[in-house]
């Protein structure tokens, strides 16, 4: 697609939390699949090289037809598309998405061989400080990528699913969002996270500021502007209704750390960034789910349709999840 | 100067010292394009390229303040355009060794800014006061300006094609060029010198270093028609003899 086209005004998001195992990928399912039931076209973009999301949501046979066959032309994985770029031999190819069981919601499948346009992203980033075409050109693959399937399918929302870390491909993916959501586990870990994720995200939205104030003004570029959402704790054991103790300590301290780390300092970038209201910012929270939690990742769908644990956990799944996405909309207007 | 037009340099100081970074930047990139122009490394002596202090950014405004009121002008810079009409904040010189290089490094320059999508502010001027550098500039086509101060450069005034816009400005100047011009600078800047010996002894220079560069000139074109005669001479040398007539074959009887 031409460069300079203009931007599909599907919402893009991308559920961000580079400490894993903090539920990135359940979360990602199970909120498109609530936002897909409220009848939006959903888009999920599987840009873990490690394909958790792909494997959870295509059969085994069909995921490896996909990525055995990604290096062609017409190759059915994000790689097929970006690899032009990544080897510095074109445009960004074409890519149809795999439309999935769950009406409304399709999905850009994951590749291995991400991690080798990731590589190619840090020389792209050094090109755009230095006002390179080809620089400028790379770091907007994915970006123009995901504007032609948004324009083929008449997509609404986009979300990314993020790999654990804070590499070049997350910061062209975060930069890429209207807004992001950050999950946080109720451990020592996760705290520590959140603050090399506000100081990570600031300096990205900095670094793209510069780079596109002086970039070429009719490029197509990186909105830059990532707003945080909000966040959700997750999975915290819950004991006869009632949040464990131990747990709720932690919850205290993340939502201490998320103001301190994650709002002041991108509020001092731009207000528009982040709410300075908690309880705005509190979307929602996962209690840990347990059997239908392990069952959705297995058999692919959300946790409100797995063929096990009871109705009422179910339905209790249901509620959760529809209340995040209702959220998330609200938050995005 | 009045008190408002002061409150504006202090303003305008200040808008810069927030912007620097961002001008530093674009200076950068602008230095990188030319350094990577195989064409123009065939020309560029060497590269030399600042921006501005803050404290000479301020000497400068209150100069062209005074100037306008002198002349009767009206000073237009404001902070709205001040990136855009201060044009030399950011500023790369270009070094090269004789005047008769300039039409391959014009040409080559503007081909560069024109795929790095840099927009030419006008067209590019030569100071000169030399009567046969001002036919040879306006022969490649640059348009020239008669410098009482015996100043000599080519300046390329541009734009950064991009939401920030920033002027920036290029010198091209030979290496004997820069020798006055420094020697200049050093003498009359920020104040301009009033021993009357050293303002005689720099015009004196202009004609020394101006003789330099043309005499640069007339070497390397020497050189070249000697290189071409010597290429010919082997060419002739090489070239095979006519064949000796051979006496006709006697038909056999």
């Amino acid at each position: 697609m031409p460069q300079n086209s203009k931007r599909h005004n599907a919402l893009r998001f991308a559920i961000f939390n580079h400490k894993g195992g903090v539920g990135k990928t359940t979360l990602t399912v199970n909120v498109a699949a609530a936002l897909a039931s409220l009848g939006k076209r959903v888009l999920l973009v599987d840009t873990d090289p490690q394909c958790n999301l792909s494997s959870c949501l295509l059969e085994e046979s069909v995921l490896d037809d996909l990525l055995a066959n990604s290096d062609l032309t017409n190759g059915g994985t994000i790689w097929s598309a970006i690899k032009p770029v990544a080897e510095g031999l074109g445009e960004v190819g074409e890519l149809e998405p795999v439309e999935l069981s769950i009406e409304n919601l399709f999905l850009a499948c994951g590749d291995i061989r991400l991690s080798e346009f990731e590589e190619e992203l840090t020389g792209f980033w050094s090109e755009c400080l230095q006002r390179k075409m080809r620089g400028l050109r790379g770091t907007m693959a994915l970006s123009s990528l995901v504007n032609q399937i948004c324009t083929d399918q008449q997509i609404d929302i986009v979300f990314y699913d993020c790999g654990p870390n804070i590499g070049p491909l997350n910061r062209v993916i975060l930069l890429d969002c209207d807004g992001f959501i950050v999950p946080a586990a109720c451990d020592q870990f996760s705290l520590r996270a959140l603050r090399t994720m506000g100081s990570t995200l600031t300096s990205w939205i900095s670094q793209w500021s510069l780079i596109s104030k002086l970039a070429p003004e009719d490029m197509y570029l990186l909105p830059g502007l990532p707003r945080m959402l909000g966040y959700i704790p997750q999975r915290f054991k819950v004991y006869r209704g009632v949040v464990s103790q131990a747990f709720a300590g932690y919850l205290a301290k993340i939502e201490r750390r998320i103001v301190s780390d994650l709002i002041t300092p991108l509020r001092k970038i731009d207000s528009k960034l982040a709410s300075s209201s908690l309880e705005v910012n509190k979307l929602g929270q996962i209690k840990d789910f347990g059997t239908i939690a392990n069952a959705s990742q297995v058999q692919g769908v959300p946790m409100s349709e797995v063929d096990a644990g009871t109705p009422e956990q179910r339905a209790d799944a249901r509620r959760a999840f529809h209340q995040i996405a209702k959220k998330i909309l609200e938050r995005s207007k | 100067m009045t008190k408002l037009q002061a409150k504006l340099v202090d303003d305008l100081v200040e808008l810069y010292v927030a912007n620097r970074d961002e001008v530093a930047l674009a200076l950068e990139q602008l230095r990188g394009q030319i350094l990577a122009d195989k064409e123009l490394g065939k020309y560029i002596h060497s590269i030399k390229w600042r921006i501005k202090d803050p404290e000479h950014v301020r000497d400068s405004l209150e100069r062209k303040i005074k100037y306008a009121k002198d002349k009767q002008l009206r000073f237009e810079i404001t902070r709205d355009n001040f990136f855009t009409e201060f044009y030399d904040l950011a500023g790369i010189r270009i070094l090269h060794l004789h005047t008769q290089q300039m039409e391959f490094i014009d040409k080559a320059l503007k081909n560069r800014l024109d795929e790095a999508r840099y927009q030419l502010i006008g067209e590019p001027t030569a100071r000169t006061w030399d009567d046969e550098t001002e036919a040879y500039f306006e022969k490649i086509g640059i348009k020239t300006k008669k410098s009482e101060t015996l100043y000599t450069s080519v300046h390329y005034v541009l734009q950064t094609f991009s939401k920030s816009k920033y002027t920036c400005e290029i010198q091209v100047r030979t290496l004997a060029e820069e020798l006055w011009g420094e020697t200049s600078h050093t003498i009359n800047y920020p104040e301009e010198t009033s021993s009357v010996s050293c303002k005689e002894q720099l015009a004196v220079l202009a004609r020394v270093t101006s003789a330099a560069t043309r005499l640069v000139d007339a070497i390397f074109r020497s050189h070249r028609e000697h290189l071409d005669n010597t290429k010919r001479d082997i060419k002739t040398a090489r070239k095979p003899a006519t064949p000796k007539a051979t006496a006709p074959k006697r038909r056999a009887n």
